[in-house]
This record gives structure tokens, C-alpha cells and sequence, in this order.
């Protein structure tokens, strides 16, 4: 008797787990439905308000007509932790086009792994000519107040506009480069000079893949250009 | 204790809640997010809100399930709960509240380990009726992010020198970094509660003096010994 006693109340213990966690897994379930599409365009949208701010005015959807650079080896090994993942798949760069359908801007995302707690994703924006037209930072952990003077869109990230990689010292002016540092945050801002110069010096290698496949007919081209990638990704 | 608090009213227990067992300013749980998040009395807002969600969703349900959870597994049971709530709240910042969803990040899944949270459902909700439950996660929710927001519009006040965003002292305020950093939010979260224990004082000795005067004219008036209710 008393080991029957036992069971059921050990199989109660088991029915009241499993039947909370079944309740939750649905109500989880729903939630995910629910929100998925929600989520999805919150991010797309979030990813448009910053591409409009680092690309010059355009005519296009930039999101719409990325462009994705095949893998490179070296760069996949620069850009370190997280950045391996999106790169071994295709780096998407988004294109600002004029009404001809004319490549007047390139925007891609690049990655400080360096920061002071961690990865900082930029959004960069660059002319053909190679010189930066805006960078916005996307995602970072920095030290409120110190280090996150980044994403003030007044002041030091302007610093950026116009720098070539041949106009420029890329470093902060502890290391005796143009750009400013933060009283009591050098981490920060060397990260972010290093991943920019990164970015264009990955722009620099591949500025003829980039600027003269699609260009060189008008929009429609790049409409299948974007179909061939979805069909080799998946 | 449980049947005091089968007896007391709604008005108790959100005194209680929100002031007498505040969960930051009598307890002292929940530090975690109250010193991660609170540079800012917005951020002290939202996370406070998502807190509330989360804290009615639990206490409802574990009130709801309080008869059917052998005692032996309430806690895994309490916790899955808990969990499943602040996922969907989670999921739910992320699509509609997508940029404060991106500056708590990490804070929102960890509502799951707010003590505050388990601490209610055990203390409370597990005993009391759905409508006191109901109640009492309204008032310990508002009470918490009552002191989000106060801890936070001090860190943003001295820090930065604004307060929901708007500068108070002008743009050329200085700012005062130490109260932005981690350790700024100890130094403020002790000269709250030693405000806070300067007002409980007062609330006390106004109520005894008024106990005390009350107790001399029925005294007086009818020279019958009242009970001392103190």
C-alpha cells in the first residue's frame, strides 16, 4: 500500500509538470506566430530608418535591391566572432540608385569586435569615389556616457564624412591618427576608426564586383540578380 | 501569517505592495535589473511595465493552479510559468516597442530571475484568491517600477542632467558620469532608502501621536480604558 501511495503521488508530480509546461509551450507557440511577422518588419524597418540616414538621397528601395558580395576568406577572418556567421553566407550590401538606376551609394554593415564590451555593428555609407558619405552605429554595449558618445548622430560620427582611405590617418589622435578620442574612452572610438577602415578597405577589393556588375544596365537587372541569390542560398 | 492575509483588504495590500514590503525599498530584491537599467527614468519605465506584465501573468495563473501543484514541484512549476510569460513579453517588445527593445535587451529575459517575481508567486499568489493575487501583482509591480523610475530619473537628473529626455539644467550641463556608471546607481539607491526610511519614521510617529491623542480624550471624554491599538 505504501508504495502504491508513493506512485501516485509521484505521478501527479509529473502530470502537474508536464501538463504547465504543454500549457506554456502552446501559449509560447501562439506568441511566436503572432509575433513573428511583426518582429520581422520591426527589424527591416529599423534597418531602412538607418540606411536612409548613411545613404545619399536615392530612388530606390535599398533593401530591395541588395547586392551580396561572394564570401571572402580574408575577410570572414577580420571580422571575427559574430561577423562569421553573416559573412560565410553573403555579405548584403544595400545600393542607393538615382533615377537612371545609377549606383550613387553603397551602404553594408561592418563590425568592431574590439569594443569595450563587445561587438559594435556600424551601418557604413559610402560614395563610389570611396569616401564616406554617414555611418551610424546599429547595436553596441558601451559605457553609457562614456563610450556611447558613438551613437550621437551630432558631433564625433560626423567626423567621418568625406574620409577616404587615402585622406586620412585612420586612428584616433592618441595613436596619432585624425580623429578624436572620448576623455576617458580611447577603446571605443579606435574600435570603431579600425572596423571603418576596415570596411573600406573591403570596399577598395571589391569596388568592380560591386559598382560595375549591376550598374552597367538599368534597375531591372538587379531585380533577378536579387531571385539568383535567394536560389543559391537556399 | 495565513490567515492575516486571508483577512486583510484590497486597500492593505496595496499599501503593502507598493510602499510597506516594496520590493526595492523594504526587500531589496530585484537589484539586478534596478541598477543594469536604470540610467534613465524611461528605461526605468518600460522595464518596470514589462516587470508588471510578466508579474500579473504569474500570479494570476499560479493562483488560478494553486490547488492542482503537488507543493513538492511548485517551484519548477512557478519558474516555467514565470518563464513562459516573460518570453512572450519578450517577444512582444521585440515586435511592437522594437528600439526600447533594443536598449533592455538582455535586461527582459531576466525578468525571469527577478526573485521579486518568484517571491510573489510563493508568498502570495500560491495562498490568496485570483482577485487578491490580481491585486497584489498591480500594487508590488507599480511599487517596483515606482522605484525604476525614481532611481533612474536621479541617475539621468545628475548624471546627464535631464529627465525623460529633457534637459533640465540646459545643454552645457556637465556630465556627472560617476551616477551613469554602475556604482552611481549604489550611491543613489542609498540616500533613496535612507529618504525612504526618514518618511517611514514620520508616517510612524504621526500615527503614534495620533493613537496617543486619541487614546487621551476617549480617556478623557469617557474615562473608559480604550485598547491601545497600536
Amino acid at each position: 500500500m505504501s508504495n502504491f501511495k508513493i506512485d501516485r503521488e509521484q505521478i501527479q508530480m509529473v502530470i502537474a509538470l508536464v501538463a504547465v509546461a504543454v500549457v506554456a509551450v502552446f501559449f509560447l507557440g501562439l506568441t511566436d506566430i503572432v509575433t513573428r511577422e511583426p518582429i520581422a518588419t520591426a527589424q527591416k524597418s529599423a534597418l531602412h530608418k538607418a540606411l536612409v540616414q548613411v545613404l545619399p538621397e536615392h530612388q530606390n528601395d535599398p533593401l530591395a535591391d541588395v547586392i551580396h558580395l561572394k564570401p571572402s576568406a580574408d575577410e570572414s577572418s577580420d571580422n571575427g566572432g559574430l561577423a562569421d556567421k553573416t559573412s560565410k553566407t553573403k555579405k548584403p550590401f544595400y545600393p542607393a540608385k538615382d533615377k537612371q538606376g545609377n549606383i550613387i551609394g553603397l551602404a553594408w554593415e561592418t563590425i568592431a569586435p574590439d569594443g569595450y564590451k563587445g561587438t559594435i555593428r556600424i551601418l557604413m555609407g559610402v560614395l563610389p569615389d570611396g569616401s564616406v558619405h554617414a555611418i551610424r552605429i546599429t547595436d553596441h554595449r558601451e559605457t553609457p556616457g562614456l563610450g556611447d558618445h558613438i551613437v550621437l548622430n551630432t558631433g564625433w560620427i560626423n567626423s567621418f564624412i568625406g574620409k577616404t582611405l587615402k585622406n586620412t590617418r585612420w586612428a584616433v589622435k592618441k595613436d596619432h591618427g585624425d580623429f578624436d578620442q572620448f576623455t576617458g574612452a580611447t577603446i571605443t572610438p579606435r574600435a570603431v576608426v579600425k572596423a571603418v577602415k576596415k570596411g573600406l578597405e573591403l570596399f577598395k577589393a571589391n569596388k568592380k564586383e560591386l559598382l560595375l556588375t549591376p550598374p552597367s544596365n538599368t534597375s531591372p537587372i538587379s531585380v533577378p540578380k536579387a531571385q539568383t541569390d535567394k536560389g543559391e542560398k537556399s | 501569517m495565513n490567515n492575516t492575509i486571508d483577512s486583510i483588504s484590497k486597500n492593505q495590500i496595496l499599501a503593502d505592495g507598493f510602499w510597506h514590503n516594496n520590493t526595492i525599498f523594504a526587500q531589496l530584491l530585484g537589484m539586478c535589473p534596478l541598477l543594469g537599467v536604470t540610467t534613465s527614468a524611461e528605461n526605468g519605465f518600460w522595464m518596470g511595465a514589462a516587470t508588471i506584465l510578466v508579474l500579473i501573468g504569474s500570479n494570476l495563473v499560479v493562483s488560478l493552479v494553486r490547488g492542482g501543484i503537488p507543493a513538492q514541484v511548485r517551484i519548477p512549476a512557478y519558474i516555467t510559468i514565470i518563464a513562459a510569460f516573460v518570453t512572450m513579453v519578450d517577444l512582444a517588445m521585440n515586435a511592437w516597442m522594437h528600439e526600447m527593445y533594443l536598449i533592455l535587451g538582455l535586461f527582459i529575459p531576466l525578468i525571469v530571475v527577478n526573485c521579486a517575481i518568484l517571491g510573489r508567486a510563493e508568498a502570495f499568489a500560491s495562498k490568496n484568491s485570483v482577485s487578491d493575487s490580481l491585486v497584489d501583482a498591480i500594487a508590488v509591480g507599480a511599487g517596483f517600477t515606482f522605484a525604476l523610475m525614481l532611481l533612474g530619473g536621479v541617475r539621468e537628473l545628475l548624471g546627464q542632467g535631464e529627465l525623460f529626455g529633457y534637459a533640465v539644467f540646459g545643454a552645457d550641463y556637465p556630465d556627472f558620469l560617476l551616477f551613469i556608471l554602475p556604482p552611481g546607481a549604489f550611491i543613489a539607491l542609498g540616500f533613496i532608502l535612507a529618504g525612504v526610511n526618514i518618511i517611514n519614521r514620520r508616517m510612524k510617529e504621526n500615527a503614534d501621536k495620533k493613537a496617543a491623542e486619541a487614546l487621551t480624550e476617549v480617556s478623557l471624554n469617557t474615562e473608559t480604558t480604550a485598547q491601545p491599538s497600536t
